[in-house]
């Protein structure tokens, strides 16, 4: 008997979708759950059914908004700044790649490091006593720029996080530049095209599918960000470091409202599911 | 059949002794540090005691600190049987206090400790842990830089000059013993290259300012100085008070002046110790625990009750302790275990383990030669000690971290003073009802 290919499919993705029902199921209903009763670790047993009022709750707290504010600011400044640098990288560094494959292996190092480790690593290397980075500014010119001060710590955090994730990108666009057949350059090369507009003309085209990929990845992790910020400078002053990951964290562990955090965390999802299938779209219009 | 009996004995020796080798009582301990080791030191003592039955004996475990009442929250709420004892703080008593049984402490236990190291294990009338460590707050000051400063009339005239200034009134250098929170603040400005450019250090003090709930409990000897409270006896909310807005502005001031580290922002414990170890803060508020650090790192440091204010002199207290897990599958013998730890035999013990145990004078003068901070933060903790009212409640420190996030917010320059006092105000009505 022969299957069809859509049938093929759904047999091939039925162990991924049996593996992904077990795991994240039983939390997935536990926080619908609680997302729609009063819940306390005093309840955590007891869950009271409340309708939508968590949801009301949160869409009516500031602070929800100011971390989704914080978090949208810090998904798409790192996920560019995280591109642009990925694709220069990998547009400069190919040729030298193509003979010292090994550079890759130590470009990528720093997205090995977990980032609760980076945090601290900042924590340690940024502060005006005992860091390495302000002591060569007092040496050399009396004076440090505060690097965790309110008016840096946006800036600080958000290179923090490019310097560890451009790897990232970087892979993915070095793997489409590799990808593109060299004899598309040559037939341009032979008719006399520049490398500055090969690059603008053949290559970028060809890597834009990958450029929406790497930026959707990036902006999608950057927006959840939670360890590096929580360990190097936690919910910031006045809040203002606190993403909607910290945000969900803090209305959970910190002050026991299970019910909305788990609302908030709906509320995410949501959000992160439509950009998602938003970017699958504009992605399949690119191509 | 031989092969397969030999087996069958083996394994139920290896068995057996793996079973006299397990502890029958679980005590979760406060990871790291000294806390740990005197609690490894006092657990060797109790299960060394012929008394003590097999099935009794403690064993301990330790998990991290980085998020450690997190994970016990949901431990306990989860009706974990992982342990039958665990740490608590003060200011998180009334948070656990659901999932925790009350206990009985020795007959030793008031002489020991006294009321008032006692009452930081208490809700709601209840003894709910015996105390083992305590900790407060000493003011550190660098007593060469101090004396420098006696000793010279420009130096003095400087002095009025900058507390004229930024303080509105013309004071004279004084001893740190005889400081108010003014006196602080002048010092401070002093001895800060911002307002002072020949200082001998960089900044004059160093504020742990950070959005951290520890912080809120350093910061508050000075206001309670001023008066301020929580609640009042009626159980109105008083955090917006004369009190709490001069304690905020005058730390505001000198983070404004740069009499504390522009990134103090992101300042706690270890960043605050990091700086004054450098050798450029002339002298800071912390936590007795850092004394022994800070001493070593600058010699020249004495240790000192903070700042007195128009309403008296005053330390935060807190204390760590040992409380009964109210799902423990051995509550007899984790019982026993805290009762003991009550007795003098166990408190001295802990103490010369290099814990931190609040005790009474008399017990602390038992100790005096070997460990004389011990009768330091004895004396500071029944002259001077303090929790503020609800202090123990079961939001405690959802109270503290409300008013990391507003205060922390004031000095940054993120909201007014006034939008602060609204925020915390609204915050602790909702978790003080």
């Amino acid at each position: 008997m022969r299957l069809l290919p859509k049938q093929e499919n759904a047999i091939l993705a039925s162990p991924m979708v049996l593996f992904l029902l077990v795991l994240l199921g039983f939390p997935v209903v536990l926080s619908i759950i609680y997302g729609f009763s009063e819940a306390s670790f005093e309840s955590l047993m007891s869950p009271k059914f409340i309708g939508l009022e968590n949801f009301r709750l949160v869409l009516q707290d500031s602070s929800f908004w100011d971390a989704g504010w914080f978090s949208l600011r810090f998904g798409v400044i790192t996920a560019l700044l995280e591109c642009v640098l990925g694709l220069f990288l990998a547009v400069y560094l190919a040729p030298l790649i193509r003979k010292h494959g090994w550079m890759v292996a130590v470009l990528i190092i720093p997205m090995i490091v977990a980032p609760a480790m980076i945090g601290l690593m900042y924590r340690l290397v940024l502060h005006e006593f005992a860091g390495p980075i302000p002591y060569y500014f007092y040496e050399w010119f009396g004076w440090s720029p505060s690097f965790l001060s309110t008016g840096m710590v946006f800036q600080t955090i958000v290179v923090a996080e490019t310097l560890q994730w451009t790897p990232f990108a970087f892979l993915l666009f070095l793997t489409a530049y590799q990808a593109i057949p060299n004899d598309i350059r040559e037939a341009a090369s032979v008719d006399g095209t520049r490398p500055w507009r090969m690059f603008w003309k053949i290559e970028f085209p060809q890597m834009l599918p990958t450029l929406f990929v790497a930026g959707f990845i990036r902006f999608i992790d950057g927006f959840r960000v939670f360890d590096n910020i929580y360990t190097l400078v936690g919910a910031g002053p006045g809040g203002s470091t606190t993403s909607m990951s910290i945000y969900i964290y803090e209305t959970f562990l910190r002050r026991g409202e299970i019910g909305k955090a788990m609302a908030a965390a709906i509320l995410l999802f949501i959000v992160a599911f439509a950009i998602l299938a938003m970017g699958q779209r504009l992605m399949r219009r690119a191509q | 059949m031989m092969l397969s009996r030999k087996f069958l004995c083996s394994a139920a020796l290896a068995a057996l002794l793996t079973g006299s080798a397990q502890a029958e009582v679980t005590v979760l301990g406060w990871p790291g540090g000294p806390e740990e080791e005197a609690l490894r030191a006092v657990t060797e003592i109790y299960n060394a005691k012929a008394d003590v039955a097999e099935d009794d004996k403690v064993e301990l475990l330790f998990t991290s600190r980085d998020g450690f009442f997190d994970k016990l929250q949901v431990d306990l709420a989860a009706g974990s049987t992982a342990f039958d004892a665990n740490l608590i703080a003060t200011y998180s008593i009334g948070r656990y206090a659901p999932f925790l049984e009350p206990i009985t402490l020795s007959d030793e236990a008031e002489t020991v400790f006294g009321d008032t190291v006692l009452s930081t294990m208490q809700y709601d009338g209840a003894q709910y842990g015996v105390p083992t460590d305590l900790s407060l707050h000493f003011l550190y000051f660098r007593k060469d830089l101090i004396d420098a400063l006696m000793a010279n009339d420009d130096a003095k005239a400087l002095y009025g000059d900058i507390s004229e200034k930024y303080l509105g009134e013309r004071l004279e250098p004084k001893n740190p013993e005889e400081w108010s929170w003014q006196d602080f603040a002048a010092n401070a400005l002093y001895f800060s290259r911002s307002v002072n450019p020949d200082s001998p250090t960089r900044y004059g003090t160093v504020l742990q300012m950070k959005n951290l709930l520890f912080n809120m409990m350093v910061f508050h000897s000075l206001p309670r100085s001023y008066g301020a409270n929580w609640m009042d006896a009626d159980g109105n909310i008083t955090v917006d008070s004369e009190a709490y807005r001069t304690a905020l502005e005058m730390a505001k001031m000198l983070f404004d002046a740069g009499a504390t580290p522009a990134d103090s922002t992101s300042y706690e414990y270890a960043e605050a110790n990091a700086a004054y170890s450098a050798g450029q803060v002339a002298a800071m508020v912390q936590w007795n625990a850092a004394a022994s650090d800070l001493i070593s790192a600058q010699p020249e440091t004495v240790t000192q009750a903070p700042p007195t204010g128009p309403e008296g002199r005053f330390t935060h207290i807190h204390g760590l302790g040992l409380g009964l897990n109210a799902a423990a599958e051995n509550k007899d013998g984790a019982k026993a275990f805290l009762k003991w730890l009550s007795t003098e035999e166990a408190a001295l013990a802990y103490a010369r383990a290099g814990g931190a145990p609040g005790l009474a004078t008399n017990t602390a003068q038992k100790l005096a030669d070997e460990r004389p901070d011990l009768v330091q933060v004895g004396d500071y903790a029944s002259n001077y000690g303090f929790v503020m009212n609800g202090g123990t409640s079961k939001n405690a420190l959802s109270i503290y971290e409300a008013q990391a996030k507003e205060f922390t917010g004031y000095w940054a320059g993120t909201q007014s003073l006034d939008e602060a006092m609204s925020n915390i105000t609204a915050s602790m009505t909702e978790l003080l009802k």
